[in-house]
């Protein structure tokens, strides 16, 4: 007798109070994230739950407001141009980690997963002072040079994790045929990890995306990034512009990670 | 027949001499440069070069207001662990042994990781505001701005951290392993307590340490979701650069907390694997 036949076999009562205390553990998960994109269509002056119909108002409200535009725009800059640069290390390192033999491997690429553990306001504040020594400047650079430090983890574990089931003797046999190196990385490798590679661009552009803690350190006037103004605005007051806001980089991120789950499988 | 062999858009020399290490040193080199430096810089910049002790700034860091945001943020890390690791485990033993659907139900739980924090937290302030959805319709939870609503706050925010390594570990369990503990004549909790538990340690030592790292550092959930008296350590740094400007002191406290930080997942190093518990994420 399995314990997943007991279980099932238990009785209805304590199978009851499982079952709520499921739903509210999921509920707890994803009932947040649905007040703030329910709330966007209200046609109050507040963040309510439309319960007397919706409007669109506060959505109307965003497109007009080039100050948010400018922010959704830093926004798909900085996160496609930083998810670029993690894909590119990120992978480097993950290839090199996976083929080659060397001392104290495992401790080095430790190094590799650091800016995940580190508190992102300690990366903050230690980016913006190092950027100003060596001539990074605030905005642009920096967001996108910090953003890709804060990603290249996700993209070197992920990369790291496809590349174990990699054939390497497919390359042998390019290499057996007359190919170089070269032809045989952009004729054979490359079109067998893009998947992985384009996995991995995708988590990135999603952690890039949403991030903030960091990121309030290392904006300027006229750079600021979507979640920099969702925060800013939630410090001023409650409208429902931050919902509407709030809901269009739900979408985003969401399209993002769905695409990156796509390529990875 | 011919064959031809397509010619390398790279000259030779340069390709033959990338090698495996090479890539390895671009990828390490990126980091070390623009992540390990910049850390290690704010050791410099914590020190006093100027009149007074070297270590003047570490004095004012390890009194006070900051000792309480020290403690309070090893506090709410604890009690946010403990929670959170109480809720993973009935979720990842549910959908292990007794769920039908675990690709749906596993899938729900990544679901916010996809989703920035601030809007998680955002959330979860109108889900407890007096103009919230529970308000609107004469229910008032009342504990915004209090260490409820951050232990909350953090608890929601990591639990899905919490999730994966311990539902990984779980399904790792032989099925046999518990017949045969049922077989034995063990009933079904005490199945759970000797048999289950013990084997899924590796998952649920993974998961703590993760979320104790991530809560005990976490900026937003205070920030949004408590008042001053709630202040943790990552809010306090961030205050006393961009308002107070004092970098020294915000590079101080900054170091202290790192410090704290690697000697304790150094503690758990016999049991916890750094690199394996990430790449359950």
């Amino acid at each position: 007798m399995s314990v997943t036949s007991s279980i099932r076999r238990a009785s209805l009562v304590r199978q009851g109070t499982l079952l709520c205390i499921l739903v509210c553990i999921y509920a707890f998960l994803l009932v947040p994230v649905a007040i703030v994109i329910l709330t966007s269509f209200t046609g109050q002056s507040f963040p309510a739950v439309p319960y007397d119909g919706i409007s669109f108002q506060w959505y109307t409200e965003l497109i007009t407001d080039s100050q948010l535009l400018g922010a959704l725009v830093t926004s798909f800059v900085v996160a496609t141009a930083s998810s670029l640069l993690a894909v590119a290390f990120g992978t480097a390192a993950a290839v090199g980690f996976v083929r080659a033999e060397f001392p104290y491997k495992q401790q080095l690429s430790t190094i590799m997963l650091l800016p995940m553990i580190i508190s992102p306001v300690i990366t903050g504040i230690a980016l913006i002072r190092y950027f100003g020594m060596v001539d990074v400047s605030s905005g642009y650079p920096a967001l996108i040079v910090g953003h890709s430090i804060l990603t290249v983890p996700y993209v070197f574990l992920l990369v790291r994790s496809q590349l174990v089931t990699f054939d390497e003797d497919l390359e042998k046999a390019s290499r057996v045929l007359g190919a170089d190196s070269t032809v045989t990385f952009l004729n054979v490798t490359a079109p067998i990890i893009s998947p992985a590679l384009l996995a991995a661009f995708f988590v990135a552009f999603v952690v890039s995306f949403g991030e903030f803690t960091a990121t309030q350190f290392l904006i300027s006037p006229g750079s600021s990034t979507v979640p920099v103004e969702i925060y800013t605005m939630l410090r001023t007051g409650l409208t429902p512009t931050i919902n509407a806001l709030s809901t269009v980089l739900v979408v985003v991120m969401v399209v993002a990670a769905l695409l990156s789950r796509y390529f990875e499988n | 027949m011919s064959v031809v062999v397509e010619r390398s858009p790279v000259p030779r020399w340069l390709t033959e001499r990338i090698s495996n290490r090479h890539l390895v040193a671009i990828g390490v080199g990126w980091v070390t440069f623009f992540f390990v430096f910049p850390i290690l810089f704010l050791v410099v910049e914590s020190l006093n070069f100027g009149s007074g002790g070297l270590f003047d700034a570490y004095r004012r860091a390890t009194g006070g207001v900051y000792l309480n945001a020290f403690a309070r943020s090893f506090v709410y890390g604890f009690v946010t662990t403990v929670v959170t690791l109480a809720f993973a485990y009935v979720l990842a033993y549910y959908l292990v042994f007794a769920s039908d659907r675990v690709r749906l139900l596993l899938t729900l739980v990544v679901v916010p990781l996809w989703i920035a924090y601030i809007i998680r937290y955002f959330g979860l302030l109108l889900f407890f505001s007096p103009t919230g959805p529970l308000g609107q319709v004469g229910l008032e939870i009342d504990i915004l701005f209090t260490s409820t609503a951050v232990v909350v706050g953090l608890a929601n925010a990591y639990l899905p951290f919490a999730v994966l390594p311990i539902y990984n570990s779980l399904n790792a369990i032989h099925h046999e392993t518990i017949d045969a503990s049922r077989a034995l004549g063990a009933g079904q909790l005490r199945t759970i307590y000797e048999v289950v538990v013990p084997l899924s340690t590796p998952g649920i030592v993974a998961a703590g340490v993760i979320v104790f790292i991530l809560a005990t550092g976490s900026f937003l959930g205070p920030a949004v979701l408590g008042g001053p008296e709630q202040s943790m350590i990552a809010n306090e740094i961030a205050r006393t650069f961009l308002e107070a400007y004092n970098i020294q002191l915000a590079s101080a406290l900054a170091v202290i907390y790192t410090v704290l930080l690697v000697a304790f997942i150094a503690a758990f190093n016999a049991v916890f694997d750094l690199q394996e518990a990430l790449g359950n994420l």
